[in-house]
Formats: structure tokens, C-alpha cells, sequence
């Protein structure tokens, strides 16, 4: 069977400074992945390597077991994969309805139609109503995305990476930012849209990895230390070493 | 959703009623105003207007700033007149109703020709290129005269070819009725095609390209695509002014026209769609009518246009909706006082400061043969102190005046505002 995503060496360097050291991780289709790590270990730039924001320096990315090293993120989006960020990346001027409709115009084959009305094309306007729905913003569908609150634009930020209905979720720390019931919510809210699709997150908050994942690696300068289950890596000694800092307390 | 229903369908009601008045006042414009002047104005009006919602494509939807989108205009111009003069000698058929169509296609091969350039990437990058390939055009057009017409331009006769059910644009009235139409089917046009996929994600694209990117776009495409179609109505306006002016110099592609449609859209409100119509109505209303009557009419429309950007950046348009909105709501009797009271200060304001422009400019330029400036119904001895000294006063009261009466314009705003606030909540 293939990975849903697999790297091979991917390794990143940004002048001399190596970010990501020859990484080697294999997740299989329909799994919940998150990537832990201390700061600075390189988990949005692993994010950014695997949805085409930046170019990989080494090794080979390959998604739904097709080479997709070196392309545009527009390209790899088209493959099936979606992300989102960390520092919330929205369509400011645009309402909440728009920003979810643009994001799964594309996945509609409306591609760059202007000979078309919009207004006629239902199945693109009821489906960004289901994602607005999901996501818990209906009351919210014609504010301007830029006046949302903090935790609103979070959920809009998972709407527009969801709407598309990508196989394969990158979330960039979800719960970034947000108290315990918001972040709980958030996790309902994941679990929620990403049902039976590949879903790759970074997290900080280990409640929330440990609530959600089937798998977890570890990222230390640029280097996966473990990949294993939620109680393996809890009892790793390396992991508590590298991460907690804690193994030789 | 009834009440949602309820809503879309009174809008497109409103909104069918809006293009209604609009059509009907186009037409009705010429039985208002006879005098040739204001047929001129009113066809120059609607010309401004396509060139301005067209730049507005680019600037206002598409996020992209450009200093060159008289190329487009300016190219469309020359080759409709070239073909208006194939048309004169026969060898072309076809009615010259359909010129702009030509222009329109013109500009769009250009379009497609230097927009994959400039479009590579949006910003400063874009503003700059843009900027170079207007200098290169403009440049071409002293190279090239064969084509451009060199000092002179390309005149033409627009009384071409055999008339089409008997309109021969002999008469302005004609012209006039020509541009109308044009106008009104492109403003359609362009607002239709806010509305198609291209047209929202170009928004989605102004507003923040790299997650464009990650929905699956290619921005640089969505860009190219929206620049072409802005230079084809770029183009049909081009066109338009070669049958009303039956003549194109360089200047059409020059820096000058392409910065007056920046400095148009600027003024209409980037932000609306009909807002580059305004701007536009008012920026021909500086170059045609206040140009005709002062010589310091590019420094009214600088000043004007400097204001704008401080104090208004949002554009007419913007201010508007804003009273649009406290009208609704039923607060504009509120601010109705304090609007009087400053625009009466700010009028007063303004008369001192043009008085004192027109008499530095009638002192620097006319002086010698005649000191007596007439102004306002008064007749101003520019050698002499008084007229000076009234002048200073009444900008100097105006101003105090205005700048107390704005102060209360605010403060009713400030109230309006929490009005507005507590309905929205």
C-alpha cells in the first residue's frame, strides 16, 4: 500500500544553517499524525517543505506515492493536499461565505471561468454553506473574515483548508493561541472535518496530540528522533531527554 | 431560509432598478443639457468611466498598482483609428458603432503580449514593470511614426463608411448616444464579471496571494487573465476616444493618462465598484470644465487628490456609503446641521484660497496688460494690497471656522457610530 505522504532524506538548509536534517517519515493513508518537538526544531519548516512553500535542498517528497518534490503549492493543492497556518492566513476583506467558496472553487472544476455567474453555480454556494455550518460560523456567514475574532478566524482558517476536501490535512498548530475550552472545542471541531482523511498536525499542546493522534513523531534540530503510538513515545527516554529535558532530573 | 430569500430577491430588485435609472439617465443627459460644451463633457465622462473601471480591475480587485494602463487605452486608440481609416477608404467594412471593439481587441493582445510580464508577480514588482513598459510605449511612439503619427498623431474622419441605420456621427448628439451605449454595456460587463469565479478570486488573490496558492490557484495566471480583460475595456475606450476626438497622439499612451486614471480611481474609491465612476465624473469635470476656466486647474486637482488620499482614502465611494449607511438608520438629520455649518466655513475657505491662486496666477501671467482680475463677480486690482489682504481673511476666518464646525461633524459621527453599533449588535 502507499503512504499517504512519504519523505525520503528531505533535508533543508537555509545558507549554512541546516533546519531539516535528512528526514525519513512514512504516514499511511487515513492516519492522525502530529509532529511534536521544542521550538525551533524545524515543524512548519517540514510543513512548508511538504506543501511547496519552500523547495527541499535534499531528499525526495512524495504524496499518494507520486513524486511531488519541486512543485507550487497550487500544484501540490491540486494532488489533494491541504494546509494551514500557523499565523492565521485568511482573505481579510473577503466575508466568511467567500473566503470558504474560494477555497473549494477550484476542487469544483470552476477553475478561472469568466464566462459564468457565481450566483448559478449552487453546488459550490451549498457546499460552502455545509463547511460554514461545520465550522461553526453560520451566524458569522457575511462578516468581513478580517473583523472575526481571534478564535473564529482560527476555525475559518481550518474551513478554507478543509472546504476543498483535500485527502491529506496539514494543520500548522490549530490551537495555537487559544484557552482550554476554545482549544477543546477546536480538537471536536478537527476530529469533526477531517473523519476518515490523512491528517498531519503540528502541536504544542500535548492534551490535544495525545487526545488526537494515532501517531506521533518527534522533531529535534531538524531530525526525527521516534515515530511510534501515544503511550510508546510517552515512555521513550530519548523523547523525554530531547523534548522535556527532564530524563536525568 | 425565507427571510434570506426575501433579501436576495428585493436586492436584485434594487439593484435592477439601479441600472434602470442609470440607463435612463444616460439617455435623458443630452435633452437636459443642449449646449455643445456639455455634450463634450458628457461624452469625455462616459470615455473616463470604462478607462476607469477597467483600471480599477487591475488596482482595486486585483490588488495590482499600475503606472501604465494608458498602454492599453493608448494602443486600442491607434488601431481603431488606423482601422477607422481603413474604413474611410473602403477597404475595411465594418460600421464604425463597432470600432471600440477593435480598440477592445487591440488592448487585449496587448494584454496578453506584456501582461504575462508584468504579472509575474503583484506589488512593487508589478507597479515597476508596469512603469517601464508605459516608458518603452511611450518611447516606441517617437520611434515608430509611421504607426504613431509622430508630433502630429493619426486623424481620421468618423463620418466613414455607409451609414447604419442612417447614423452617419455627424452630429455630437450621435457620438454622445454611441459612447452612452458603449458605456453602459461595458460597466455591465465589468460588473459581471465581478461576480464569475476569475473575478472572486481575483479579489481572493488581492487580498492574500499565498493562500490563493494553497486553494489551488495560480495566482500568476488569475492575475494575467484579469489584466487581460482589464486592457480589452481599456481598449474600447481607447477606441471610443479616436471616434470622438477623430484624432490619437503619443499622449494616449503616455504617463500623464496613464497616471490621471490612477488619480481618477484613486478619487472615485477603489473599494466600490461604482466608485471609479464617480471618480471618474469628476476628474473629467477638472480636466474639461475647471481647465477651461482656470489655468491652475492641475493644482486644484492635485490638492484635491492629495486631500483625498489624507482624509478620505476610501474615496468618494467610501464617504458615500458611510452617509448611506446613517441614512438608513435614520441619523443623517443628526450630522444634517453640522454638515451645513462646515460646508458653508469650507466654501468660504476655499473662496479665499482660489482667490489668492488666481490672483499669484494672474499676477505672474496676465498682469502686464491687465492688473484687474474678475472674480466671483467681483473685480480684484491684483497690484493693489487690499484684495490680497481680503483674500488672507477670508482663508484664514474660513478655516478656523471650518476646522470648529468639523470638530462637531465628528462628534455627531462619534454618536452615529454607537448607534450603528448597537443596531449591528
Amino acid at each position: 500500500m502507499t503512504h499517504a505522504i512519504e519523505l525520503r532524506k528531505v533535508a533543508k538548509r537555509f545558507g549554512r544553517t541546516e533546519v531539516i536534517a535528512g528526514v525519513d517519515l512514512a504516514i499511511a493513508r487515513g492516519e492522525r499524525h502530529a509532529i511534536i518537538g521544542p521550538n525551533g526544531a524545524g515543524k512548519s519548516t517540514l510543513f512548508n517543505l511538504i506543501s511547496g512553500r519552500f523547495p527541499v535542498t535534499d531528499g525526495t517528497i512524495l504524496l499518494n506515492g507520486e513524486d511531488v518534490t519541486g512543485l507550487r503549492p497550487f500544484r501540490i493543492n491540486r494532488k489533494g493536499l491541504a494546509r494551514s497556518f500557523q499565523v492565521t492566513n485568511i482573505f481579510p476583506n473577503l466575508s466568511v461565505f467567500e473566503n470558504i467558496r474560494c477555497a473549494l472553487l477550484w476542487a469544483l472544476g470552476y477553475r478561472y471561468t469568466f464566462w459564468r455567474a457565481l450566483s448559478a453555480a449552487a453546488d459550490a454556494r451549498e457546499r460552502a454553506e455545509g463547511v460554514i455550518d461545520a465550522i461553526g460560523l453560520a451566524r458569522r456567514r457575511d462578516t468581513p473574515a478580517g473583523t472575526l475574532s481571534y478564535a473564529e478566524q482560527r476555525a475559518l482558517e481550518i474551513g478554507i483548508t478543509i472546504a476543498g476536501g483535500a485527502e491529506v490535512i496539514l494543520l500548522d498548530e490549530p490551537t495555537a493561541g487559544m484557552n482550554r475550552s476554545e482549544a477543546a472545542a477546536a480538537v471536536a471541531l478537527i476530529r469533526k472535518v477531517t473523519e476518515g482523511k490523512t491528517l498531519v498536525m503540528v502541536e504544542h499542546d500535548m492534551g490535544v496530540v495525545f487526545d488526537l493522534a494515532d501517531r506521533i513523531s518527534v522533531l529535534v534540530y531538524g531530525r526525527v528522533i521516534a515515530t511510534d503510538r501515544p503511550e510508546a513515545i510517552r515512555a521513550d527516554a530519548r523523547v523525554q531527554e530531547a523534548y522535556l529535558g527532564t530524563a536525568h532530573a | 431560509m425565507p427571510a434570506e430569500a426575501l433579501g436576495s430577491k428585493s436586492f436584485n430588485m434594487g439593484s435592477w432598478l439601479a441600472w434602470g435609472a442609470a440607463g435612463a439617465l444616460v439617455l435623458a443627459l443630452p435633452l437636459l443639457f443642449r449646449q455643445g460644451f456639455a455634450l463634450t463633457l458628457l461624452s469625455q465622462m462616459g470615455i473616463m468611466v470604462i478607462f476607469a473601471l477597467s483600471y480599477n480591475m487591475l488596482l482595486g480587485q486585483g490588488g495590482m498598482l499600475s503606472f501604465g494602463h494608458a498602454v492599453y487605452s493608448g494602443l486600442g486608440a491607434y488601431f481603431a483609428i488606423h482601422a477607422l481609416n481603413l474604413i474611410g477608404k473602403g477597404v475595411l467594412a465594418l460600421p464604425v458603432s463597432l470600432l471600440p471593439l477593435v480598440g477592445g481587441l487591440a488592448g487585449a493582445l496587448f494584454g496578453v503580449l506584456f501582461g504575462w510580464v508584468t504579472t509575474k508577480k503583484s506589488g512593487t514588482t508589478f507597479a515597476m514593470i508596469s512603469l517601464g513598459i508605459g516608458e518603452m510605449v511611450a518611447a516606441c511612439s517617437l520611434m515608430l511614426p509611421g504607426f504613431f503619427g509622430g508630433e502630429g498623431g493619426i486623424t481620421a474622419n468618423r463620418q466613414a463608411g455607409p451609414p447604419v441605420l442612417g447614423i452617419t456621427y455627424g452630429p455630437a448628439v450621435q457620438v454622445y448616444y454611441l459612447i452612452a451605449v458603449w458605456t453602459f454595456l461595458a460597466t455591465a460587463a465589468m460588473f459581471a464579471l465581478t461576480r464569475t469565479p476569475l473575478g472572486r478570486i481575483a479579489n481572493a488573490v488581492r487580498d492574500n496571494p499565498e493562500r490563493a496558492e494553497f486553494v489551488g490557484y495560480d495566482t500568476h495566471v488569475v492575475r494575467f487573465l484579469q489584466l487581460v480583460l482589464a486592457s480589452f475595456f481599456a481598449g474600447v475606450a481607447g477606441g471610443l476616444s479616436a471616434i470622438n476626438f477623430e484624432i490619437v497622439t503619443a499622449e494616449a499612451v503616455g504617463v500623464m493618462r496613464s497616471g490621471g486614471v490612477l488619480l481618477a480611481t484613486f478619487i472615485g474609491g477603489v473599494g466600490f465598484f461604482f466608485g471609479p465612476i464617480l471618480g471618474a465624473v469628476i476628474f473629467t469635470f477638472f480636466v474639461v470644465a475647471i481647465s477651461a476656466m482656470t489655468k491652475a486647474w492641475l493644482l486644484y486637482l492635485g490638492l484635491f487628490f492629495i486631500a483625498m488620499v489624507l482624509f478620505a482614502p476610501g474615496g468618494v465611494a467610501s464617504l458615500l456609503a458611510l452617509n448611506l449607511s446613517a441614512a438608513r438608520a435614520g441619523l443623517l438629520g443628526r450630522l444634517a446641521p453640522a454638515y451645513a455649518a462646515s460646508a458653508a466655513a469650507g466654501l468660504a475657505a476655499l473662496a479665499g484660497f482660489v482667490a489668492l491662486v488666481e490672483m499669484i496666477y494672474h499676477l505672474k501671467l496676465e498682469a502686464v496688460n491687465d492688473p484687474v482680475l474678475r472674480l466671483f463677480g467681483l473685480t480684484l486690482d491684483v497690484r493693489a494690497a487690499a484684495p490680497w489682504v481680503g483674500a488672507a481673511i477670508v482663508l484664514l476666518a474660513g478655516s478656523a471656522l471650518y476646522w470648529l464646525a468639523w470638530k462637531r461633524v465628528r462628534a455627531r459621527w462619534n454618536e452615529v457610530h454607537e448607534r450603528l453599533g448597537e443596531r449591528g449588535a
